[in-house]
């Protein structure tokens, strides 16, 4: 566990800092154009607000904000449960990230049941993109996000496969962080998102 | 984790605790139903905090340097400094 | 060339390059129509000249597509066709087919081409760009079958590469996405929404595709870079094109009876389809600075570095200049639209067949690996005068559009679309002017494969750094 310990903080036996994030910086790159779609979304979302701001405020009052934690606590959770996969193949233990991938995946199916059911309660009382602005922001933003999770979940069951195949090990694992990478950048997304659209008002 | 860890918690569980106490907050401040600028502004610091702790502490980018050691961070700072402007904008138009 | 049916695509880029100088005349008749309204009346009405205009275009960059589909195939799954026969078959029903359309657009009148062709059983014709009689439409989805039939068996049976894959992915979508032009409701919003799904997936989503797989081709072959890293740039390029790309379909649904939402979804997605073209642009050069050797095809590196930079411009810049909804609510159907489809077609797609064919040409016509530097030169020579030229029709239109979109739909006194026409005519004359250097462009590079075809070839130069 202590090598293990040194490898999570990248103690003596690695160098302090690195040119390029972990993983393929393709996938990089990917990540950055990603975040630029989101960033755009939450700007448009927000200055649209400011000619609809009773309108926001009314409509934002009817998403339910306990779903909404329990999703955030589900991808922060999936996203730490990376981060102990990433962990365990860095020291070399194969089994122990293959049980960590799972485990992430679990949460990630989660999110998406839960958000399911809120789509399907919305849906219900009849809410559409062409109900109102509030809306049309509302459904876009999580079922553009929703996909994203489900894209995640994906390459999060990928790897489970490969890692529990053999294919990586303590050297080589790049894949691992490619696809760890990406689930953050979801969960990361989703952070901001939460809090403006179910919260500030 | 066996006892001869080194310290009393892995640095990225110290984080993820971090993520979900200032969860709980965000969703506090919603529940109570709080109000006005002050408030908004720190939910949406908060939020910015958060990002911050996921790119450092969880995509590693505390141990890179150069563009991509501040690439989530300028992000984070540009969505959140327009989103404010908005929101403090818009808190006039009542 | 090292396999024997790869020779099959010089046919194709022979028809291709064909069609190509008879898309610019047509051009060049329809731009000075502009200006001089009855150039031609009633021989080739201006509606007729337009359509032959665009659609030898289309054509011509799918014979590009298939030619290059034929030459890069065998080589990547390293194996022979799977039926060269089939391919040059397929060559001559789709050139013979082409032709007699191209024939019934000149010689009869539109209606009378509906009514020989039996349009009244599946009506599909007399929407723009799929004006083709109901037949031809028939014609060339057996030869799109046909041709994935034979470029898919080949694939499947030999090397599986990234490129071929994405190439395949591509010619694929190119093929399913055309079936809605069978689809013809008669609810106009539906059909506009529909039509889109052929002409806005294509150009920008499956084609990107195969623009892709071919510029990674190239590029591999000429700049001797490890395949895994240009693999890895087509992932995320081609991953980029289709998130942006197929919702981007919105920013035609702003204004034809869709619901508002599409001026969001159309807005927000449009803005970021620059970013693959950008990807692109700074992949070519990446890895041409990366480059293991000097690849003595001077040309067709040049004309893989100008697809890089022009789609970006044309269909990056020149597309962002009016997808978002505010701005399209001036601009839609003006000529800044013209100005985009010009840059962006000669940009992305004219420029990517050339591409191949430059690369692929001179070691089909019995090079090793490149022309002579006499054909060389003069080739280069053809792409300046070609692309500077395209630059300059497309500031001359965006000039032209933007007068336009403020005398006609901006200002405080809107004028009437023709008086607009007349005030914005010095701008059409800079554009057919232009449009002949173009053409002397064009000539040049025909010339180019018959000057200096008998002196000897450029020598390979030794490798920029010793490589294994």
């Amino acid at each position: 566990m202590l090598v293990g310990e040194r490898s999570m903080t990248r103690g003596s036996n690695l160098p302090d800092t690195t040119r390029y994030p972990p993983g393929d910086l393709a996938v990089w790159i990917f990540i950055l154009a990603e975040l630029a779609v989101f960033a755009i979304f939450f700007v448009a979302y927000a200055f649209t607000r400011m000619q609809h701001v009773v309108l926001f405020d009314q409509y934002q009052a009817t998403l339910d904000r306990n779903a909404a934690l329990l999703n955030t606590l589900a991808l922060i959770t999936a996203s730490y449960f990376v981060v102990r996969a990433v962990a365990a193949i860095r020291e070399g233990r194969v089994e122990g990230c293959r049980r960590w991938l799972w485990a992430a995946t679990g949460m990630g199916l989660l999110f998406l049941l839960i958000k399911s059911t809120e789509y399907a309660h919305h849906l219900g009382e009849g809410v559409r993109l062409s109900s109102n602005t509030f809306y049309m922001f509302y459904l876009s933003l999580t079922f553009f996000h929703f996909m994203h999770v489900i894209l995640g979940v994906i390459v999060l069951l990928v790897l489970a496969a490969r890692v529990g195949r053999g294919c990586y090990d303590a050297r080589d694992h790049a894949d691992v962080e490619s696809g760890a990478s990406y689930w953050h950048m979801v969960d990361l997304v989703w952070l901001i998102l939460f809090p403006l659209v179910y919260v500030m008002h | 984790m066996t006892a001869d860890t080194q310290r009393w918690i892995r640095p990225c569980t110290l984080v993820y605790l971090v993520l979900v106490g200032l969860t709980l907050v965000t969703w506090v401040a919603g529940r109570l139903g709080l109000q006005g600028m002050g408030v908004t502004f720190f939910v949406l610091g908060l939020a910015l905090l958060k990002g911050q702790l996921i790119g450092d502490g969880f995509m590693g980018l505390r141990h890179v340097r150069g563009f991509w050691r501040w690439a989530i961070l300028t992000w984070l700072v540009g969505v959140g400094a327009l989103v404010g402007v908005a929101f403090f904008l818009s808190s006039g138009l009542h | 060339m090292q396999y024997q049916s790869q020779a099959v695509a010089k046919l194709y880029f022979t028809a291709a390059i064909g069609l190509f100088a008879g898309q610019i005349l047509f051009g060049l008749i329809l731009g000075l129509q502009y200006v001089v309204g009855d150039f031609l009346f009633p021989a080739i009405p201006f509606n007729v000249a337009r359509m032959v205009h665009t659609n030898l275009l289309i054509v011509w960059i799918l014979f590009g597509f298939m030619g290059a589909a034929y030459y890069l195939v065998p080589e990547e799954a390293e194996r022979e066709l799977h039926s060269p026969g089939l391919a040059v078959l397929m060559f001559w029903v789709f050139l013979v087919a082409g032709a007699l359309t191209i024939l019934g657009y000149l010689l009869v009148p539109y209606s009378g081409l509906a009514q020989m062709t039996g349009n009244d059983l599946l009506p599909t014709m007399g929407r723009e760009f799929l004006e083709q009689p109901t037949i031809t439409k028939i014609g060339i989805v057996i030869v799109a079958l046909a041709f994935l039939y034979n470029i898919g068996m080949t694939i499947l049976s030999g090397r599986k590469t990234v490129v071929n894959l994405v190439l395949l992915i591509g010619l694929t979508g190119l093929a399913v996405l055309f079936l809605f032009a069978f689809y013809n409701p008669d609810n106009l919003v539906k059909d506009k929404f529909y039509w889109w799904w052929v002409v806005h997936l294509w150009v920008e989503g499956v084609w990107e595709l195969i623009l892709g797989s071919i510029l990674a081709f190239v590029l591999i072959k000429t700049t001797g870079v490890d395949r895994e890293v240009i693999e890895k740039w087509l992932y995320v390029i081609i991953a980029m094109t289709l998130i942006t790309g197929i919702i981007g379909t919105g920013h035609h649904y702003y204004w034809i009876g869709t619901p508002e939402y599409w001026q969001w979804w159309g807005s927000v997605f449009s803005a970021l389809e620059p970013i693959p073209f950008f990807m692109m642009t700074v992949f070519a050069f990446n890895m041409v600075n990366r480059r293991r050797r000097n690849h003595p095809n001077k040309a067709a590196v040049l004309w893989a570095l100008g697809t890089a930079v022009m789609a970006f411009l044309g269909a990056g810049v020149w597309g962002f200049l009016h997808t978002l909804a505010p701005v399209n609510y001036y601009t839609h159907g003006s000529q800044i639209t013209a100005a985009h489809g010009h840059m962006a077609f000669y940009g992305a797609y004219a420029m990517i067949v050339l591409t191949i064919i430059s690369y692929a040409m001179p070691m089909m016509r019995g090079r090793k690996a490149a022309n002579s530097n006499r054909s060389q030169v003069l080739e280069m020579w053809s792409f300046w005068l070609m692309t500077v030229s395209m630059v300059f029709i497309t500031l001359f239109l965006t000039g032209a559009g933007i007068l336009q979109v403020y005398l006609q739909r901006y200002s405080d006194n809107p004028l009437p679309f023709m008086v607009v026409q007349e005030k914005i005519a010095l701008f059409y004359w800079l554009r057919e002017v232009t449009g002949l250097v173009f053409l002397i462009g064009l000539v040049l590079y025909i010339a180019s494969f018959f000057v200096g075809s008998k002196d000897p070839e450029v020598a390979v130069e030794q490798a920029a750094s010793p490589t294994a």
